[in-house]
């Protein structure tokens, strides 16, 4: 038995995004023990949600829990609210967040994939993976007048129709990108020296996925059947070619894989949605205060995204509540550590693709 | 959307739980407080793999000084929300450490209302 040795990992760290801190124990390169803290950015959003805004600006607040993943959030306050005081949103509209939250999914997966490259040491292939990320980047611009933090759905619809002008542009960026798409997943699929680096490291099991409560891709590249798209109805991912991707694996390259025919999938779908995109109005009236309950699911990029409100027919709620998929997916990765190699942290860590900005909202 | 609500003793929440809950079946999704003036309401939240909008919620009420059972015997994963739990409402939650979301020198408690 070698000397133990204590590594702290983050909370800046190269291989690292977002600051959280893991201190590791070693005995020699392996893992004995580990402790976590995600607490580097708390601000306190639940708290402004339910003090300082009214509900009709809640949704633009938690727009800004994450700069990846805004339309999720967006969605998961105005779906809450919208069921809460019965409100039906027209169609165009569910279409039209529908086109958004899949666009958006696309990055957030292109991001975490190059990261994975990155950190795997294969540079080339993160700035490949960035420069096609950099199309649905222009085509969210186009749609939502923002690359990040848009504004896009509002409770009753959304805040922008879709224009012809746009309706074109975004037809030919995404013949781009479809290509581009393809290649990138036969690249992370067959490509030799990654092959090697990521199959069959932290691998997380159907089992452990089960008990550990698993959500988004690293759930379903374990074999666990799990995608709120397809267990809760808040967008009509059934009428535009939604597929549920599940592999076996659970390793870092078969999470990386589950988001490359996602991107693929996703593509279909906005193809879909822009081919059979309903006429009609872009938001309905809102009338009313809420009262009472509701809490809805989200398939966030990067998993399961849970909204809860409370209100008591007052401009102000009495509670939002945020549970994201990082904070779901944080007690695995602990788990996985323990008798793992140090060197395969990093790149186990990037292929949850973690958000702590959404962890300490 | 189908939703199973219990609401049983804050000492009886474990029970509860242990009755229905089986990993291949219910995904725990997360507790979550609200605050109710000297008492803070604590649901637990699951949902069922496989269906449409089916959940089942556990519901307790918790004063400021009770302690809040763990359910980690029974959901390895449910630590991380007992621990935010501790950190956003200051509530006892037993073995729960408190740091893990705020700084010491935070407003302790933030949640609470007044």
């Amino acid at each position: 038995m070698g000397k133990r040795i204590t590594v702290p990992f983050g909370s800046q760290h190269v291989a690292l995004p977002e600051p959280v801190r893991f201190v590791f124990q070693t005995e020699n390169e392996r893992i004995v023990d580990v402790e976590v803290d995600v607490g580097y950015v708390h601000r306190g959003i639940e708290k402004a949600c339910a003090t300082k805004f009214k509900y009709m600006q809640v949704g633009y607040v938690v727009a800004r829990v994450c700069g990846l993943c805004s339309i999720s959030h967006t969605l998961g306050y105005v779906t809450a609210v919208e069921r809460l005081i019965s409100i039906e949103v027209p169609r165009r509209a569910l279409y039209l967040r529908l086109l958004v939250s899949e666009l958006d999914r696309i990055h957030s997966h292109l991001l975490a994939m190059g990261h994975t490259a990155e950190v795997a040491g294969y540079e080339n292939l993160f700035m490949q993976t960035f420069r096609h990320r950099e199309l649905v980047m222009e085509m969210l611009e186009l749609l939502t007048g923002n690359r990040v933090q848009f504004d896009f759905a509002c409770i009753g619809g959304v805040n922008r129709d879709l224009t012809p002008e746009v309706e074109k542009v975004l037809r030919e960026k995404l013949k781009i990108l479809e290509e581009k798409a393809q290649w990138l997943k036969d690249v992370y699929e067959n490509d030799f020296s990654l092959n090697l680096r990521w199959k069959g490291i932290g691998v997380v099991t159907e089992e452990m996925a089960k008990e550990m409560n698993v959500v988004g891709p690293p759930a379903r590249a374990s074999g666990l059947k799990t995608d709120v798209r397809a267990e809760f109805d808040y967008l009509p991912f059934k009428e535009v070619g939604y597929r549920m991707v599940v592999l076996k694996g659970g390793s870092i390259y078969e999470r990386n894989l589950v988001r490359a025919l996602e991107i693929l999938n996703s593509i279909e779908m906005c193809w879909n949605i822009l081919d059979g995109l309903p006429e009609g109005e872009v938001k309905a009236p809102v009338k009313g205060l809420p009262e009472g309950e509701m809490f809805v699911r989200i398939e966030a990029p990067r998993g399961e995204l849970f909204y809860y409100i409370r209100g008591s027919k007052k401009l102000i709620l009495d509670r939002v509540r945020i549970r994201v998929p990082t904070f779901a997916n944080i007690p695995v990765m602990k788990e996985l550590f323990i008798g793992m190699d140090y060197a395969d942290v990093p790149a186990t860590v990037i292929s949850f693709d973690p958000c702590l900005s959404c962890t300490a909202r | 959307m189908v939703v199973e609500e219990v609401k049983v003793p804050l000492r009886d929440v474990r029970r509860a739980i242990k009755e229905f809950y089986n990993p291949e079946e219910w995904h725990f999704i997360t507790v979550n407080g609200v605050d109710l003036g000297g008492k803070v309401e604590l649901k637990w939240f699951f949902t069922k793999y496989g269906e449409r909008e089916h959940f089942k919620v556990v519901t307790a009420e918790a004063s400021y000084n009770d302690e809040v059972p763990t359910i980690t015997y029974l959901i390895p994963s449910a630590w991380i929300s007992e621990w935010e739990l501790a950190d956003l409402f200051g509530l006892n939650v037993e073995g729960a450490k408190k740091g893990l979301f705020l700084d010491p020198e935070s407003p302790q408690a933030p949640l609470r209302r007044g």
